[in-house]
């Protein structure tokens, strides 16, 4: 049953992917959000009234701007050092196991589509580069990796233009490469449609509630972090291409 | 028996994997895979979100 070979191959290659990703992001991406949460909780602790009703459950975030910031104290959190790690490590391993559910699938679909059978490592570098351009740069151009603190639109809107701008590159891409009549190039022109609707942003500067000093230090600091971020995707994209084609011959078994 | 009963599993293996059309088990694993990224990168929930909170910032995934 191919449905079962893709799971447990997606599953390796996303175990296998996501543990190179949080070596990769040891070493840049997570000392970054580190000092930036030195930061935190300093010029303005969250309202109140705001944590009382995060403690409801009945938190509404469209309803209002949090301003970048909405931790609820009292929630469960990992404790810094090894627990966080291991859990940001299981994190990265979940995420990479669904990104692979995602590619596998596709790459069987298009081999069907073409009526084909062998995927090489060159392919599994297009594949990757694909990824890499449909979940992260498209939707890092609207909304650039942000550090903890920064000023950001309503969550909700974020996560559905997030979306949008996944889809659409994806699509866009999918169909360029795999369309079968002359015009399939037009796909591409989904590319350029969620940047054209543009992706939401706040009203107010991004560390608007620091002290000049910290915000010029903040500034920096989330400048580094788009740098750490685009390596960090990169190496995982290209991993994730990679294992995922030489696991393909493994999935289209000849019993199929 | 034991001979009988793996036979009997290897048949319904068997009709299941005849049964279910490739197209629907490809649709079905894309479909897995974007519940494994809702849970990694979507949920709200405080537990949820802590735990995963460098993954979220880290592959840019609209986080707070």
């Amino acid at each position: 049953m191919i449905f079962r070979r893709i799971v447990l191959y997606a599953l390796l290659v996303g175990a296998l992917s996501g543990i190179l990703l949080t070596g990769v992001q040891l070493l840049q991406v997570i000392p970054i959000i580190q000092s930036a949460e030195r930061f935190e909780g300093e010029p303005a602790a969250a309202p109140a009234a705001e944590k009382a009703g995060q403690a409801a459950q009945a938190h509404d975030h469209a309803a209002h701007d949090h301003g970048g910031h909405e931790h609820d104290a009292d929630a469960w959190a990992p404790a810094d050092g090894a627990e966080r790690t291991g859990f940001t490590l299981l994190s990265n391993m979940l995420s990479a196991t669904g990104l692979a559910l995602l590619v596998l699938a596709a790459m069987v679909a298009s081999l069907r589509l073409n009526a084909a059978n062998k995927l090489d490592w060159r392919h599994g570098l297009l594949w990757g580069v694909a990824g890499y351009a449909a979940f992260f740069v498209a939707p890092a151009l609207g909304l650039p990796p942000e550090i903890p603190g920064a000023a950001a639109a309503p969550l909700e809107s974020r996560q559905a233009w997030w979306l949008f701008a996944v889809v659409c590159t994806a699509a866009g891409l999918a169909g360029a490469a795999f369309g079968k009549s002359p015009w399939r190039w037009a796909f591409l022109i989904l590319l350029v449609l969620p940047h054209l609707v543009g992706a939401p942003h706040p009203h107010t500067e991004m560390f608007a509630g620091q002290p000049p000093a910290a915000a010029a230090e903040l500034t920096e600091l989330a400048r580094q972090f788009i740098g750490a971020t685009a390596i960090a995707n990169g190496a995982l994209w290209l991993t994730l291409g990679l294992i995922s084609v030489w696991t393909i011959p493994r999935i289209l078994t000849p019993s199929d | 028996m034991k001979n009988q009963a793996s036979t009997a599993t290897t048949m319904q293996t068997a009709t299941v994997s005849t049964t279910i059309s490739k197209p629907v088990q490809l649709f079905s694993a894309f479909l897995l895979g974007m519940v494994f990224l809702y849970g990694a990168g979507f949920v709200q929930t405080s537990a949820v979100h802590n735990a995963a909170h460098d993954v979220r910032h880290s592959l840019a995934f609209p986080c707070h």
